[in-house]
């Protein structure tokens, strides 16, 4: 009994201070981008006088995940594309589509657990292939068709890529069937992790003879690593929009959230994301003032 | 006779440091200048640096610290010369880096290369030798500690290193800093105090009752053998649970995710230790003291309190410092699940691809460990000193 107590007592030491219910519960993953986006929707909440606390940076996905569907969280950032994985529909082609996508995604996350999702920005976080600009520039690479005439002729490229990337078939098997191009095994440097930062890096330090990376649309380090993207001009890859999602119950008790972050994440472009991004991965400035820096620049805080 | 004198006044370990500091110093970079967090950084050997007035200074003092290390006799000479080294390398690489940092740049990025760490390392087990063969008391060592300690503030407080990386990357973070440093220490500690006031009376019991003795232990091992970030993840759903379906569990603060399924966890992995060296303890008192004991008239409860307890209390501190400093570095994991700790910098770093701030994440984290393993080892030989 003693020492349920005890365990009692020091649990919930550490806990006091986290229950005012009515306070906003804001959180995002762990991620650049995640932690960007929580903390501009916290800033955003707060400067209209909408009370938060900060979970932000909580964890990877699931972790996120699992904590708004229990209704530990209340709002956090999400992929439109990712709505596809949490309801085993990832097949579906409307994920390819970011109306659809997102239509599709708020309809499933509605029902199945009353969680709405607010305004999307227009942006897209997905899948991406991007080669070293001095590789590029003399083999005029572009878009994807480009690199897939230049493998196929022959052009010795090599990728550095997660082992998800290689082996999902939505990923590079998509690619390579669409553009008409096949990586042999040398050409290829696999990282078990999902990790685009390290595949940026191989490619920056041509680790290996790596010229070509992994990356996802709005990477903060493309540009810093001086790597072109490459164009998906045949709409290959699934949609990932950063949308705001939020249990409904939080938002019926306060309404005015949407109307809040909706201007402020169809402001969130890609390049401004990659910009935004760039400024905390590759400055390093904390995610908390260039959200504000940003909110203050476009006059959604004054 | 003479030859043989000669040689063993090399210090074995004497030569091996030196050994090895040269190399590091002349195959290693002191230094990357990086134009940015994550650019690749232009390695510098401390032989490029040379003509820096720091440079040639700690050149002086490391020649000194090697020479000192292989032929002279006296620990306390040695100490004190190693300690002025260790100043000047500090000094060095705060002043190189501030000399290396482009005016008015807020982007570049000074990190101390590998040539600095081997030097650091070399001094430091150069310091921590002298100080063992001089015999410190046990709360001399205590007091050595916390001298280095004051050593390492007024540098990082002075200002001098604020041009190193991992300094910059604390800059941006410093409140932040703070409250992950109060709540990895209380997830440390506080797991540390649940699992004695758990392990303790588990341990006795098993003392007492063989069967229960290899049912728990095994059952103990087990645990320790799932890898951190599975059990943690494996927590979340049941406790997750709990915090909504049960309205007392949510209100003393337990949930899926955060501090609740983090100290649970850290708590199951210190469980053992704790148990294990409970059980050793008690089975290496003296029977006899203990029939002694009772042909004395003395009760159960009091040969445990005042023979069993008492005895058997330094083999039990020894789990406690095992478990100790466990925890400080698997606190780090907790981040992944929200728990919060230095784990928090360390995973951004890595998604960031930024070494420093994986360091502003790791180097406390150390020092932490570091440090309570120094405290604990010193209160376990006084007491061992004081028994003996």
């Amino acid at each position: 009994m003693l020492k349920k107590l005890a365990l009692a007592v020091s649990l919930s030491a550490f806990a006091a201070g986290a229950s005012h219910a009515a306070d906003v519960v804001v959180s995002s993953k762990i991620d650049t981008e995640g932690t960007l986006l929580g903390n501009v929707i916290a800033l955003a909440l707060e400067a209209n006088g909408i009370k938060t606390q900060d979970r932000i940076a909580l964890g990877a996905t699931p972790v996120v995940r699992k904590a708004i569907t229990a209704g530990e969280i209340d709002i956090y950032p999400e992929y439109t594309g990712n709505a596809g994985f949490f309801f085993n529909k990832a097949d579906d082609a409307a994920w390819k589509n970011i109306d659809q996508g997102y239509e599709l995604a708020k309809k499933l996350d509605y029902d199945a657990n009353k969680i709405v999702w607010l305004t999307p920005s227009p942006a897209n976080n997905t899948w991406a292939l991007a080669v070293r600009s001095d590789v590029a520039e003399p083999n005029k690479l572009k878009s994807l068709t480009d690199f897939g005439k230049w493998v196929a002729g022959g052009g010795a490229a090599k990728l550095a890529a997660s082992a998800e990337f290689v082996n999902s078939a939505g990923a590079l098997p998509a690619f390579q069937t669409t553009y008409g191009f096949q990586l042999k095994p040398d050409q290829m440097v696999v990282l078990s992790g999902g990790d685009t930062a390290a595949t940026i890096k191989a490619a920056a330090d041509q680790t290996n003879g790596v010229n070509t990376a992994m990356v996802y649309g709005t990477d903060g380090a493309i540009e810093a690593a001086e790597l072109t993207v490459l164009e998906d001009d045949k709409n290959v890859q699934q949609v990932y929009a950063p949308t705001p999602i939020i249990r409904e119950e939080v938002l019926k008790a306060n309404p005015k959230i949407e109307e809040v972050l909706s201007p402020i994440f169809k402001s969130l472009t890609a390049d401004e994301l990659r910009k935004l991004n760039a400024k905390i991965q590759v400055d390093g400035e904390p995610a908390k003032s260039v959200a504000e820096a940003y909110l203050k620049e476009k006059g959604f805080l004054k | 006779m003479e030859e043989t004198s000669a040689v063993r006044r090399l210090d074995r370990l004497g030569v091996v440091l030196v050994a090895g500091g040269i190399a590091a110093t002349a195959l290693m970079p002191f230094i990357y200048v990086k134009a940015n967090r994550i650019a690749a950084g232009k390695p510098m050997l401390l032989t490029q640096l040379l003509p820096q007035p720091s440079v040639i200074f700690l050149t002086v003092l490391l020649i000194l610290t090697a020479l000192a290390t292989l032929f002279l006799r006296n620990a306390l000479a040695r100490l004190v010369i190693a300690t002025l080294c260790l100043a000047a390398l500090v000094v060095a690489i705060g002043l190189v880096s501030t000399a290396a940092t482009p005016p008015g740049s807020t982007v570049a990025r000074m990190t101390p290369g590998g040539g600095f760490w081997v030097l650091f390392a070399v001094i430091g087990l150069v310091i921590s030798d002298a100080l063992v063969k001089i015999r410190l008391a046990p709360w001399m060592r205590v007091a050595a500690l916390a001298g280095y300690t004051a050593l390492l503030f007024i540098s990082l407080s002075s200002g001098l290193l604020d041009s190193l990386s991992i300094m910059k990357e604390f800059s941006t973070r410093a409140p932040q800093f703070e409250t992950e440093a109060i709540s990895h220490l209380l997830l440390a500690f506080g797991s540390l105090a649940i699992a004695i006031i758990l392990g303790l009376p588990l341990g006795i019991l098993c003392f007492w009752v063989p069967k229960l003795r290899a049912i728990v232990l095994q059952g103990l091992s087990l645990i320790q053998t799932i890898p951190s970030l599975a059990l943690f993840g494996l927590l979340m759903l049941p406790l997750g649970y709990l915090a909504t379906h049960v309205a007392l569990a949510s209100a003393i603060g337990i949930r899926g995710i955060g501090t609740a399924p983090a100290l649970i966890a850290l708590v199951l992995y210190s469980l053992l230790p704790i148990v294990a060296n409970t059980v050793v303890g008690l089975q290496g008192v003296d029977p006899s003291v203990r029939d002694a004991a009772a042909g004395m008239g003395l009760t159960r409860r009091q040969i445990l309190t005042g023979i069993d307890m008492p005895l058997a209390f330094p083999v039990i501190l020894t789990g406690i410092r095992i478990v100790l400093v466990q925890a400080i570095g698997m606190v780090t994991i907790a981040a992944l699940i929200g728990g919060g700790g230095f784990g928090i910098f360390i995973f951004q770093g890595l998604g960031q691809t930024a070494m420093d701030l994986v360091l502003l994440g790791a180097v406390p984290t150390v020092f932490f460990a570091f440090s309570s393993a120094v405290i604990l080892d010193a209160v376990i030989d006084s007491i061992r000193g004081s028994a003996a």
